[in-house]
């Protein structure tokens, strides 16, 4: 190959990209092949392989059974989906308002801080630590006797709240969730902030606006793009949740965290591999369905709504 | 292009590798081989007596024992692994997992022959050291086979104490007279029970049991197959939940209890904070570490009520079961049977601490009251042998609000009903 | 009114380095006193729990797995991924543009879409419970993002340099293996990076393929010793020592490489 090609080099010059051009056409598909190759057998193909799966009933061992839409069906009935789709919705909105919010005061409080970098390392770390860490160290940190109510009987509250009573987890387990990406999101942010020229807030100084229009009307337009995208990031990634549910409070049946917290990847995870019954590979991958369709409309729904608040302004 | 090339080479270098290497088991040797997935962790008790007596047998015999110890996670794994077609060839685990796993579906082996088979070298047989009242409440597999695992530990459900505690020293016979020691324990400052919030299963018991007491034998069962949901409208049902909403209210639970996660309640009943405790026999070792110093563990089952007829006893037999699609299941079988010796067996009560299933063998010491009860009373299994996500999404989530005092039994019931409805719905 | 901003940033930093000190002071310490004391120090520290976190909790074995298949995987997905992610930001065809979108979309895809299929998968060709099994399960997760992530690094390397290139002779493939994927060198570090920071905590597919105990990874390790303890009684101590194991290498890389982790994670986002 080398050879042929040392007698052109001169010539090649005249026809303007000419060759580069058609070797980046020669070597696309060698290329561009191994990943494609990986990524349809391995993300493509499962996802078609998931919707056909639903259509079944199948405990994995025997043979499987036509159920059509049946596992869909089931979802629709079954409580502990109700549960799971309540709680990732919530986690969605809920918890995406929230980390919004916080990441811009955040950003905004960082903004001209001594020491910012530092903070901002902090803060960004727990977002590299796996979620089952937090779930498990939340469990005594937040139990009836533990260091968080000893804290509180030092303070003199004596009517300590009950964190980890069934009711209160999915809420412990969104702050939780809150607090871990903050960091990530405050980080994306600030980085599109530090992009805004300092004479735009210096003129919306000049014209006297305050510190919430200059935020209104100079820092959130500008940094709207950045917003948006992080906004499907945060859609797909609190789809996913999983690992905080799965040991939250150090859980006393690692195999079933209590129904009212599981999320649609637990649902999943649960008919899939049950602790004590038999799998139902069809309704996890309906559920799994679900979950995928599920992204697709609140991602279509956020760039409806973002668009719109863009036109606005 | 080079550099994937070689990487691709690679992958399949050493994919082709792997399928090579997963076959070399099947050598032939004298005894054959067979592969056994444990519940218990390599450094606990239980594997240690397990493993004292596999290398024994080893020995003895000349089959080779591939061991994993997989750890209680075992359960979410042999589905997967009759699935891939990688079933092993002896597994053991509760009996409830092991039936909704395997039994009910067919994939158990009927053991009947270990059951006929010799204890090596004590000239009985199987059946005749493992009493037939444990096995016959086993839930019946497709075939209608009952004998699809032999125990080797005996485990119950009842109430645990301290013997040395002069305001415990007479064990109360009839639920009235649990709820009067109870207020007595009140007035004098101290916790009646101890229970943890979140582990539903346990302080279902209380329910399950009073259910029987009140009701008769499988009331549970009948509630529970019952697809119409007529079976939560029995008066006898709202009576029991009307016990229960009672015991809530009077606040003889240990505070904090409807917060915490298990087992900090149960450690507090170790170190004394509450009189009583009710659990699987397993709690006594689980505390020992905590308990305060004097505490000597007593058992006693729960109260009868009313007429006093049902002393009906949990039995939660763990043991030894055989995939169907094990590729070796006769060495399996000759080692469940091996392992059942007195000298194998004795290991699990003198070191492991649990109950074994042969009355010959003496329960541990704080276990004595309790294999006397087992040995006396009839048996019957927890919430009938209903298990799996009957439990987890219809009934636990009724229940675990009437525990924690959130809703009334009235209430209870109705949700109850609701949960049974959609389940069956969903499942039916 | 920024003074308070300022105190409550800092009140938040305090707050995470406290946790993660905490974490750490109370795996030196035996469970008896952190069940007394939550806050105590450890006097005297107990290096037991780590040596037994380390022996018997498994974490050892898991702990070099984890790392096996977090650098393997790694690397074969970074090999994988920057061919392709160069040809497509060279290419501006509308195929080229489609396959770009294709990836892309992966992105979206939650993970548990992909557990039963790719279960049943590997299950046919006997790679459940094999480290190959999981490696290539890491692989292919790790294709949108490492993918999307190299398009937008080589886009920004000018063209100029491999017009040089061909002016001096060489091949399309020399040119870019000689001087595209060095001067990329700092952008395939950062995809490394970040996806052996995905697969050493990957949880999901790990806890359903792995079923051998000399197979499974750091997070395995502690759902089981969190469910062993179910039947064992609590042992604090231990348990912390098994969360520094998992925590450490993430603590080492983030303060040997922070501003390069935090760069690969948000900026081509911004952009």
């Amino acid at each position: 190959m080398a050879v042929t090609s040392t007698a052109a080099p001169r010539r090649a010059r005249a026809a303007r990209g000419g060759p580069l051009e058609r070797q980046a056409s020669r070597l696309f598909w060698p290329f561009v092949g191994p990943a494609l190759a990986f990524y349809a057998l391995l993300f493509l193909a499962p996802i078609a392989y998931a919707a056909w799966t639903s259509l079944y009933k199948w405990d994995g061992m025997g043979a499987m059974q036509w159920r059509g839409l049946g596992n869909y069906q089931t979802l629709l009935d079954d409580q502990a989906f109700h549960y799971a789709v309540t709680n990732t919705v919530k986690i969605l909105v809920v918890g995406g308002v929230a980390t919004f919010a916080i990441s811009f005061l955040l950003t905004l409080a960082l903004r001209e801080m001594a020491g910012k970098m530092f903070a901002r390392s902090v803060l960004f770390f727990p977002c590299l630590v796996n979620a089952l860490v937090f779930g498990i160290a939340a469990g005594f940190l937040f139990g009836p006797t533990g260091p968080v109510n000893k804290m509180l009987n030092l303070l003199g509250i004596d009517a300590v709240p009950k964190w980890l009573s069934i009711d209160n987890l999915p809420a412990m387990i969104i702050a939780t969730i809150v607090w871990t990406a903050t960091g990530y999101y405050t980080t994306i942010i600030m980085a599109a902030v530090d992009q805004i020229p300092t004479y735009l807030y210096e003129a919306a100084e000049l014209e006297g606006a305050n510190a919430w229009q200059r935020f209104r009307h100079v820092t959130l337009p500008l940094s709207w793009e950045v917003v948006s995208v992080c906004a499907v990031l945060w859609t797909v990634s609190s789809v996913k949740v999983f690992e905080i549910v799965l040991l939250f409070g150090g859980g006393a049946t690692v195999s079933s965290a209590p129904i009212q917290t599981w999320t649609t990847a637990m649902y999943v995870y649960y008919s899939a591999f049950p602790g004590s019954s038999v799998p139902k590979l069809g309704l996890a991958a309906a559920a799994a369905v679900v979950s995928l369709i599920m992204v697709g409309v609140f991602v279509l729904i956020l760039r409806r709504m973002m668009r719109r608040e863009r036109v606005s302004l | 292009m080079r550099a994937p090339k070689v990487l691709a080479a690679g992958v399949v270098a050493a994919l082709a590798l792997t399928a090579c290497g997963g076959d070399k088991g099947t050598t032939e040797e004298k005894g054959g081989q067979f592969t056994y997935w444990s519940m218990w962790k390599e450094n606990e008790p239980q594997a240690k007596v397990i493993k004292a007596a596999i290398d024994k047998f080893q020995a003895e015999t000349g089959t080779k024992v591939t061991v994993e110890w997989q750890g209680r996670d075992i359960r979410t794994k042999i589905g997967p692994a009759i699935a891939a077609n990688k079933a092993p060839d002896l597994v053991e685990n509760g009996f409830d997992v092991i039936s909704s796993l395997l039994a009910s579906t067919g994939q158990a082996r009927d053991l009947t022959p270990v059951y006929d088979s010799e204890v090596p070298g004590e000239g009985k047989k199987v059946s005749d050291v493992i009493p037939a009242k444990y096995l016959d409440a086993m839930p019946k597999d497709p075939d209608g086979v009952t004998r699809w695992i032999v125990p080797y530990v005996l485990n119950s459900a009842m109430f645990y104490y301290n013997k040395a505690d002069a305001d415990l020293a007479k064990t109360p016979a009839t639920w009235d007279d649990f709820v009067k020691l109870c207020e007595t324990l009140k007035a004098k400052d101290k916790a009646c029970v101890a229970s943890d919030g979140d582990n539903t299963w346990t302080n279902f018991l209380f329910m399950d049991y009073l259910l029987v007491r009140d009701n008769g034998p499988g009331t549970m069962g009948k509630i529970v197959n019952d697809k119409t949901g007529a079976g939560w409208d029995q008066p006898g049902v709202l009576e029991t939940a009307k016990r229960i909403e009672a015991f809530v209210k009077a606040g003889h639970i240990l505070k904090g209890y409807d917060a915490s996660k298990y087992p900090a309640q149960q450690t507090n009943w170790a170190t004394g904070k509450a009189a009583f405790h009710l659990d699987g026999t397993w709690v006594p070792s689980e505390a020992q570490k905590n308990l305060a110093s004097g505490f000597k563990v007593g058992e006693f089952a729960v109260p009868t009520t009313a007429g006093g007829a049902n002393t009906e006893l949990d039995i939660i037999p763990l043991g030894f079961a055989i995939p169907k699609r094990a590729k070796n299941p006769e060495p399996a079988q000759k080692f469940i049977a091996y392992f059942l010796k007195k000298d194998n067996i004795s290991g699990i009560s003198t070191e492991a601490k649990n109950i074994t299933p042969r009355a010959d063998v003496p329960a541990p010491e704080e276990l004595l009251d309790a294999q006397k009860l087992l040995t006396d009373s009839p048996s019957r299994l927890p919430i009938d042998g209903v298990s799996g996500d009957y439990l987890d999404k219809a009934l636990f989530p009724a229940f675990s609000e009437l525990w924690l005092g959130k809703a009334t039994a009235e209430q209870f019931i109705t949700k109850a009903k609701e949960g049974h409805l959609a389940y069956w719905k969903a499942n039916g | 009114m920024r003074r308070i901003g300022h105190t409550i940033v800092w009140l938040l930093v305090v707050a995470d380095l406290a946790l993660l000190a905490w974490i750490f002071v109370t795996s030196l310490r035996d469970t008896q006193s952190i069940f007394n004391e939550p806050f105590g120090l450890p006097v005297p520290p107990q290096g037991g729990n780590w040596a037994k976190a380390w022996a018997d909790g498994g974490f050892s074995g898991a702990a070099i797995n984890s790392v096996g298949v977090a650098a393997v995987s790694s690397l074969v997905a970074v090999a994988l991924a920057a061919p392709a992610a160069y040809a497509l930001a060279r290419r501006r065809t509308r195929t080229s543009n489609a396959l770009t979108m294709t990836f892309a979309l992966g992105l979206g895809v939650p993970g548990q879409v992909l557990l039963v299929p790719l279960f049943v998968g590997l299950a046919a060709v006997e790679l459940t419970d094999s480290f190959i099994g999981l490696t290539v399960v890491y692989i292919g997760l790790a294709m949108p993002f490492t993918v999307y992530l190299l398009t937008g690094f080589f886009a920004g390397i000018p063209v100029v340099l491999e017009e040089a290139a061909a002016i001096d002779g060489a091949s399309g493939l020399r040119a870019f293996v000689k001087v595209v994927l060095p001067v990329a060198r700092g952008g395939l570090i950062t995809a490394f990076l970040l996806q052996f920071i995905g697969a050493w905590n990957e949880t999901l597919f790990a806890i359903a393929l792995m079923t051998s105990d000399d197979k499974i990874t750091l997070p395995v390790a502690l759902v089981n010793f969190v469910g062993l303890q179910q039947y064992a009684g609590r042992d604090w101590g231990t348990m912390f020592a098994g969360i520094c194991i998992i925590l450490a290498p993430m603590v080492a890389l983030f303060s040997w490489l922070g501003t390069r982790i935090i760069q690969g994670m948000t900026v081509g986002i911004g952009k």
